[in-house]
């Protein structure tokens, strides 16, 4: 929102003491955020008041004309386009060495007539958007005045962070802002000016037919405007704060828009017989100021002239009721509607309006007759023969009224976190124009309406109007009290951090980020059906992941693009069973020669996350039905399945990349943390020496370790420590396998005829079983 | 006699000084110097002479002996203190490293500082009941967040949590009051990308309630926790900000860290950065999850931590964050404390 400071001075007493240019950081920490703020004028010097004494057209040069024009103590000679140039108008003149929207004007030759400075239109002053002729003064003004001294042209003029006012109804209109000010500075508010309405005519007719939605409609007619053109002033207010200038009779109402913050509409009287406040139809349509056909729904509050639709409460006006050139009396409304619906209705017709912005903030009813009082003002300044034709008819079925909150010193005292005295609380809460009594222990607070709709309504909120005048960097800083009670302790985030760091450091993992839903575009290339959780009212991305190293894909396939390799991880959420899970998922890609180590760089990690983080083993146990894999073993931890290991099928591989190996991990992360650590128990050592015994085992190649393993696994001998695979050795047709045993004993040295039993009955298992060993 | 302990002496260092290996030089020492030497045998032929030879050779033979001990360890030492190395030492070496992203180093560091104060971190669900979301967070149901342009709805009636505050209110459920939480998470907002924008980001929840907690306290943890963050003294305000749940409610700024507050692009010219929306948790959120509100105040906040992250390291586009480019993530590289 564009604030003007003339304007704000306008309201406040003596306000030159204040400095127009420093006092809004002021305001950004007590009351809303200052987005800028702009010098208008700077661009504009030696530009006078002239008045055209001769006028000829130019010989050759088309629309132009030769002017002799007087600042009152020179005669200069300029060449003009304008259309409306004519002997005795007097115009904006800026002389050789002035300058306009920044330029300095010089003495120029144009088709053959030297000019001597320039005459302007609106908008080459800065002033307004009008570019149809040169800027018309009126007849009295004096020549040779500086525009300065007669037109606002210098202001400064502040945008105010909309979002910042979003619960300040109040403050959505220049005096507001105004009453805010004279609150931080400490100065005095000045009352507005209203026009007395005696309210010895007739009522109009006005009905209110939904009553939460409409809660006053004020509504007067206004005959005989014979005047329509607004005042220079007026116009360079509206175009320094954003607004079109029309007509008086609208620019009144949008001047008092930004004045109060009260939107009003001015409906043509000809065309308004009796206002009926009532939601529309389902289905109709209505076209609304701005040519646009609308759709109505049930749910939108309509203003209805009879039983035709002109306006949208609080949105915007009919095309049909609009003000014309010819309009000549107004019906002039000023209401006050439901916040919520305004909000509902601009959001649906997709039609956010000054007016629907203002209403959506909860404005107060109690505004809305001042505004009619003070159009009616203001136009008669400007055009002194209006009559006011009817009563000012004010349809307001409940009352609101201030508000009564009752602030304990003792909750001051505790939220502040210091004793404020009691003369400064008083002090602060009257400049803001709520009323105080103090009691022993309180203050019993009158909160004035405008600031009751909803803003200011607990103790809390008149805690946070005394906190925020005091000022936010005059608070005492207090630590948090010294307390060693133990506190709860939950430690997912460590847990999360250090197996993160784990993966990254020792294993040279990234970790990585990505969405919370598939890629459509990686099931499409997958050729993957997911169904899982949906988002609403999305088509595209819009399925929850189940699989978050199957998601993972998708970064994958992107850095395949510019790398041979990607090793990456993500702990995060996936939906399961309509569940949230966290998740460990990774992704290993690697070239199709490496396939073999991507795979033990992943069962590596596997083993050693249980290991060193749990102290427990994990067994894999294969899967014969996962999707999308070549080979897939379930990770199994105390029989439980906690994750899988999988080689993504070669199908799927040539997809995300060319000539690649992808090994995915995906472990529930969940369950990995609940996991109880394996608590070691010490275990003293041996007396007595271990000695190792080594045995090669030969197999065809189309057997595999495993059958090892069942077989060592099942020999049953006292004095295995433990045993590992050491060596193995690939022949043309067979593989060799090097199994160490550590044996020994906690109760004597093993005697030559104990290793000698241990060597016989292991060897004879395995040849039992079928295989060979080397003696 | 004289002639075969010349020799003697002779061979011994010529063969010594051969040695090139420990194992040699020990079979050198046997030879001349052990029990099966000429050596020994005619020390111990000692015991059988004269006095008179006695004398003579006695002193004769330990200086030689000695000598020969002295030579062989010399040698032995010569060859202990030879260099064992025969590689090129000026190699790089075998580079490959992983990383931690961004966002989690930056969580780690801010979670850290407050475990300092005593926080205890917890953690909820990114798949979120709207009772948490909005309810228990006094968000009236006609507040515009509510809307679905704003929030990912889901078609089980559940939405993505579009900020952390939700830990608020599990936590109070749980432990109820005093408390000291955070809560790092991510959050999701229905918002088209760019370069300022992302759907998907994270924020750092904090709250504290307890007796006589204050204003003065909120500002205390704020400013520290920034401080620790930067690693240097910044500039924080404290500005009037509207969040439905707490009353009153702040808009927390620090001075840009680009221009230090002389006003850039970055900052758009004000020469602050809106870092942190906080305030005292509102009364209504405090009852409607069961905190006696006679007993108890408190504040919350809502640190950005993507935001925090990308002012960190000076990263302009926010997408980058959710890209998975091991290109830029890589640049994170022992970045962590």
């Amino acid at each position: 929102m564009l604030i003007s400071c003339n304007k704000l001075k306008s309201h406040i007493k003596d306000s030159h003491d204040i400095d127009w240019l420093k006092i809004w950081d002021t305001f950004t920490i007590r009351t809303a955020e200052v987005e800028g703020v702009t010098v208008k004028g700077q661009d504009l010097k030696d530009v006078v008041v002239a008045e055209i004494i001769e006028c000829e057209p130019h010989p050759t040069k088309e629309k132009y004309h030769i002017l002799k024009v007087s600042d009152g103590k020179e005669i200069y000679d300029i060449l003009c386009g304008a259309p409306n140039v004519r002997v005795g108008l007097k115009a904006p003149l800026v002389k050789v060495g002035g300058m306009v929207s920044g330029f300095t004007i010089t003495e120029k030759k144009i088709a053959g007539v030297v000019s001597q400075g320039m005459l302007c239109a609106g908008d080459e002053l800065g002033i307004n958007d009008d570019h149809d002729g040169i800027l018309e003064f009126p007849s009295d003004t004096v020549v040779g005045t500086d525009i300065k001294d007669i037109l606002p042209v210098e202001d400064i003029i502040v945008e105010i962070d909309n979002k910042s006012l979003t619960n300040r109804p109040d403050l959505w209109g220049h005096y507001g802002i105004a009453r805010e000010i004279a609150a931080i500075t400490e100065h005095e508010l000045l009352p507005l000016e209203l026009a007395e309405v005696t309210n010895d005519k007739e009522d109009l007719k006005i009905e209110i037919k939904d009553k939460d939605l409409c809660y006053r409609y004020c509504g007067i007619t206004i005959d005989n405007i014979t005047n329509n053109k607004t005042p220079l002033e007026m116009q360079i207010f509206l175009h320094y704060t954003g607004v079109r200038s029309i007509s008086l009779i609208v620019d009144l109402t949008n001047y008092l828009l930004l004045e109060l913050g009260q939107p009003m509409h001015s409906f043509d009287k000809e065309y308004v017989k009796e206002i009926v406040v009532e939601k529309a139809n389902d289905k109709d349509i209505f076209v609304t100021l701005d040519g646009e056909t609308r759709n109505l729904t049930s749910e939108m509050l309509m203003i209805k002239n009879g039983k035709e639709y002109s306006a949208v409460a609080g949105v915007m006006g009919g095309l049909d009721s609009e003000i014309t050139d010819k309009t000549n009396s107004v019906f002039l409304e000023s209401a006050t509607f439901n916040a919520a619906s305004i909000r509902k209705t601009a959001t649906a017709l997709g039609l956010r309006t000054e007016a629907s912005a203002r209403y959506e903030k909860s404005l107060d009813p109690n505004y809305a007759d001042i505004a009619i009082k003070r159009y009616i003002k203001l136009l008669k300044d400007n055009d002194e023969g209006i009559e006011v034709s009817s009563n000012l008819t004010d349809v307001y079925p409940t009352v609101l009224e201030e508000g009564h909150i009752t602030l304990s010193k003792e909750l001051l005292t505790k939220y502040l976190g210091f004793n404020l005295e009691e003369e400064r609380v008083v002090k602060i809460l009257t400049s803001l124009d709520f009323k105080v009594t103090v009691t022993d222990d309180a203050y019993e607070v009158v909160v004035p309406t405008y600031r009751a709709t909803k803003d200011v309504t607990l103790p809390a909120d008149i805690i946070e109007e005394i906190a925020r005048i005091y000022g936010y960097e005059n608070f005492a800083i207090e630590p948090l009290k010294l307390d060693l009670t133990f506190e709860e302790h939950e430690n997912i985030f460590t847990k999360e951090y250090n197996v993160k760091k784990y993966l990254s450091t020792k294993y040279y993992l990234s970790e990585v980020h990505s969405y919370m839903w598939y890629e459509t575009s990686l099931l499409k290339t997958l050729e993957l059906e997911k169904d899982n959780v949906k988002l609403v009212g999305k088509n595209e991305n819009n399925i929850l992941r189940d699989n978050l190293s199957l998601s993972l894909l998708h970064i994958v396939k992107e850095n395949l693009k510019h790398e041979s390799n990607a090793f990456v991880y993500e702990i995060g959420t996936v939906i399961v069973n309509n569940e949230n899970e966290r998740h460990l998922g990774i992704v290993l890609a690697d070239n199709e020669n490496n396939l073999e180590n991507t795979y033990y760089k992943a069962k590596e990690i596997i083993v050693n996350l249980f290991k060193e983080f749990k102290n427990s083993s994990c067994e894999f146990i294969k899967n014969e039905n996962a999707e999308l894999s070549e080979l897939a073993y379930d990770i199994n931890v105390n029989n439980e399945v906690i994750g899988t290991l999988s080689i993504l099928s070669s199908k799927a591989t040539s997809k995300i990349g060319k000539k690649k190996a992808i090994v995915l991990v995906e472990i529930n992360f969940d369950k990995y943390c609940e996991m109880e650590k394996n608590t070691l128990i010490y275990k003293p050592l041996s007396k007595y020496p271990f000695t190792t015994l080594d045995y090669t085992i030969i197999m065809s190649k189309d057997n595999n370790y495993e059958t090892i393993k069942e077989v060592v696994e099942s020999f049953e001998n006292e004095y295995i420590i433990d045993y590992k695979l050491v060596g193995k050795f690939e022949l043309e047709n067979e593989t060799k396998y090097t199994i160490r045993f550590t044996v020994g004993s906690y109760e004597k040295t093993l005697a030559t005829e104990d290793l000698q039993q241990f060597k016989d009955s292991f060897i004879s298992l395995i040849k039992e079983k079928g295989l060979n060993i080397i003696e | 006699m004289q002639e075969q302990l010349k020799t003697i002496v002779s061979e011994c260092i010529k063969e010594a000084e051969k040695c090139t290996k420990e194992a040699e030089i020990l079979e050198i020492k046997a030879k001349y110097l052990g029990k099966k030497s000429e050596l020994f045998s005619l020390l111990a032929s000692l015991k059988d002479m004269s006095v008179e030879d006695k004398k003579k050779y006695g002193s004769l033979l330990n200086k030689i002996k000695q000598e020969l001990e002295q030579k062989i360890n010399d040698c032995l030492e010569k060859i202990n203190s030879k260099s064992k190395i025969s590689f090129d030492p000026t190699l790089p070496i075998y580079e490959e490293y992983g990383s931690l992203h961004p966002i989690t180093i930056v969580a780690k560091e801010t979670t850290d500082i407050l475990k300092r104060m005593g926080f205890t971190i917890v953690s909820g669900p990114e798949m979120e009941k709207e009772y948490y979301n909005f309810e228990a967070l006094n968000i009236p149901s006609t507040h515009p967040a509510r809307d679905m342009q704003d929030t990912y709805w889901l078609d089980n009636g559940l939405l993505l949590r579009t900020h952390t505050s939700p830990n608020q209110v599990r936590a109070m459920e749980k432990y109820g009051a005093p408390i000291k939480i955070c809560a790092p998470g991510r959050c999701f907002r229905n918002e088209d990308l760019d370069a300022s924008h992302e759907n998907t980001f994270f924020q750092l929840e904090g709250m504290v309630i307890d007796e006589n907690i204050s204003i003065s306290n909120l500002i205390y943890v704020m400013k520290g926790l920034l401080k620790e963050v930067f690693k240097q003294d910044v500039d924080v305000r404290l500005r009037p900000g509207f969040f439905p749940f707490v009353e009153p409610g702040f808009e927390l700024d620090c001075s840009c860290l680009i221009c230090h507050g002389k006003g850039c692009p970055t900052c758009k010219n004000s020469g602050w950065l809106e870092l942190c929306p906080c305030g005292m948790i509102h009364p209504n959120v405090l009852e409607m999850s069961n905190i006696d509100t006679k007993k108890y105040t408190g504040f919350a906040f809502g640190l950005g931590l993507t935001r925090l992250a990308m002012m960190k390291y000076k990263i302009d586009d926010i997408r980058i964050l959710n890209s998975g480019d091991l290109r830029f993530l890589k640049e994170f590289t022992g970045q962590e404390d």
